[in-house]
């Protein structure tokens, strides 16, 4: 015969100091994965949708996967436009944007800001760039950018010091903010854009970084590539966008991995916390386990009654976590390397944090539920 | 079993068959073996070292090369079957030293730029074969081979074989 579902749920507000306590620590585990998976679904999220399918990147062979140190001939536009067949034309329009992409040091109003990544661009670049929508304000003019999203967040400052009608301070220059962009989680949500002439200007330089092309329908980007092959002189690569993307997320791997061991550390020292609370939950619960044999319950039937108190909390904690990640850490900025993105809450964050939670809850139940069953009876209901 | 789990394992089923993850169909007309039609089965005589060929061989002119595939980190052009060689005549790092892309040249760079030349296998129409050439060949990497067809030079000097025959040579 099993113990009433009821006896469970009432034990845990018998105890309501022990009972919180326990909760409290147990959601703190749990907040913790699901910050951690956050963290790794948020950066795979932000490389993953960066890139299109149908742009082909052409930039300097001798920058290998980094195309900040890239610099390229001021002709290469044109030349790639007259070589090959395969750029996307509309209306005697070109999909060719020719971009200098540069870290730099970037100071707002109110403080030293940070570094940030600046993309110099023509009017062609939404051709290209299809997922960046202007949300706020205007396209930049001479002497103006326009901010990703995420751009504060990737400098470490406010939101408020960058907004339209604010200024930013670099490469010697000051540029007025004229608009906001967004890039739909893309990593150009943390990049600040400016008219490529003025920031060939402020930077003395003549050279670009990099061209993106939009491919014809049926086009291959093995065309793009062969071109530069067979133009050795120009010292070019292509690669399609999505796999110049894909090698990041390679090159980011070890993180990743390093936050999935993380994510087992933690669970690991969750399950060792939820064991020391459950065996001074249980160990002052020992006469009262006794009585219950006593009175012709089974081992069986305790020990799941047990378990169900340590799951019923596990999972009141999973939801307080989830409810608080999802309502908090959800979309929240955080700065990395390449620029920055935002924690992403998704279902498989939420499953692996609620599935960790009740795992401690059955995990650090069992041991100490294990220990007081074996006593005898008689020893155990002489126990203080 | 109830009626809310029949239900609830439905709806699980339905959940597990909606995974939207494309299904890439590849096709392989080529075959692995090296088996293709562009092989040569005798090495064909008179091949030209890549860096004398840059000197002398002039645009249009049929044209039998050697060399090395090889250049840069990834000498094969993805989709085509195309890919750089360079001459035997320059060194790249030995097997001991431990580079994983000895094919790049990494220490030998200012050689490279005068013994390269870029191989495209065209059909009849003397189109680029939209093939791995990797597959098509049989090669890899360091492979030597010697290539048969006709040359394509520009100003700046660059060289590009419009090849309809390759000899892969054995060993590498």
């Amino acid at each position: 015969m099993l113990l009433p579902w009821e006896y469970g749920v009432r034990n845990l507000a018998r105890r309501p100091v022990r009972t919180a306590l326990t909760l409290v620590a147990l959601a703190t585990v749990v907040m913790l994965v699901f910050v951690v998976v956050g963290f790794i679904r948020g950066l795979e999220q932000s490389l993953s949708v960066s890139g299109d399918e149908e742009v082909v990147l052409v930039y300097s062979v001798n920058s290998e996967e980094n195309i900040e140190n890239s610099s390229i001939a001021a002709r290469t536009p044109a030349l790639l436009t007259a070589s090959l067949d395969s750029t996307w034309k509309r209306f005697g329009v070109a999909h060719v944007s020719p971009e200098m992409y540069l870290g730099t040091r970037v100071k707002t109003q109110e403080d030293d800001g940070g570094l940030g990544l600046v993309r110099g661009v023509t009017r062609n670049a939404p051709l290209v760039r299809r997922g960046v929508k202007l949300i706020a304000g205007d396209w930049p003019g001479q002497g103006e950018v326009m901010v990703g999203r995420l751009a504060p967040a990737k400098l470490g400052s406010r939101a408020e010091v960058m907004t339209i009608g604010q200024s930013v301070e670099f490469e010697g220059r000051e540029w007025m903010i004229s608009g906001q962009f967004s890039a739909g989680s893309a990593a150009y949500e943390s990049e600040i854009w400016c008219n490529l002439a003025d920031f060939q200007t402020a930077t003395k330089r003549q050279d670009l970084s990099l061209v993106a092309m939009l491919l014809a329908p049926g086009a291959s980007p093995a065309e793009v590539e062969l071109f530069c092959k067979e133009r050795i002189d120009l010292e070019l690569r292509a690669i399609r966008e999505t796999d110049y993307y894909a090698t990041l997320q390679q090159h980011y791997k070890p993180v990743r991995l390093l936050a999935w061991l993380v994510v087992v550390l933690v669970s690991a020292a969750g399950v060792f916390a939820g064991l020391n609370m459950m065996y001074g939950a249980v160990a002052g619960r020992v006469r009262e386990i006794a009585t219950l044999q006593t009175i012709g319950f089974r081992r069986r039937a305790i020990l799941l009654s047990l378990i169900q108190e340590g799951v019923l909390l596990a999972a009141a904690a999973s939801l307080l976590s989830g409810l608080t990640a999802l309502t908090m850490f959800n979309g929240m900025a955080v700065r990395f390397t390449m620029g920055a993105f935002t924690l992403r809450i998704d279902s498989v964050c939420i499953l692996v944090g609620c599935s960790v939670g009740l795992l401690l809850g059955v995990l650090g139940t069992l041991p100490p539920a294990f220990k007081a069953l074996r006593e005898s009876v008689a020893i155990s209901l002489k126990a203080i | 079993m109830k009626m809310s789990n029949w239900m609830f394992l439905g709806v699980f089923a339905f959940a597990a068959g909606c995974d939207s993850s494309p299904v890439v169909q590849e096709s392989d007309t080529t075959g692995g073996s090296g088996s293709s039609q562009y092989l040569a089965d005798v090495e064909p005589e008179g091949a030209l070292p890549v860096g004398e060929a840059r000197k002398s061989v002039k645009d249009d002119h049929a044209v039998t090369l050697v060399g090395v595939i090889g250049g840069s980190t990834k000498p094969f052009v993805d989709g085509l079957a195309a890919f750089t060689i360079v001459d035997a005549k320059v060194p790249y790092c030995s097997a001991d030293e431990g580079c994983p892309t000895p094919w790049d040249y990494c220490c030998t760079q200012n050689e490279v730029k005068g013994n390269i030349a870029t191989v495209k296998i065209v059909d009849d129409a003397g189109k680029p074969v939209a093939a791995d050439a990797r597959k098509m060949l049989n090669v890899k990497e360091l492979s030597t081979v010697v290539v048969q067809g006709t040359a394509r030079r520009d100003d700046q000097g660059n060289l590009t074989v419009a090849a309809s025959k390759i000899f892969v040579r054995p060993g590498k």
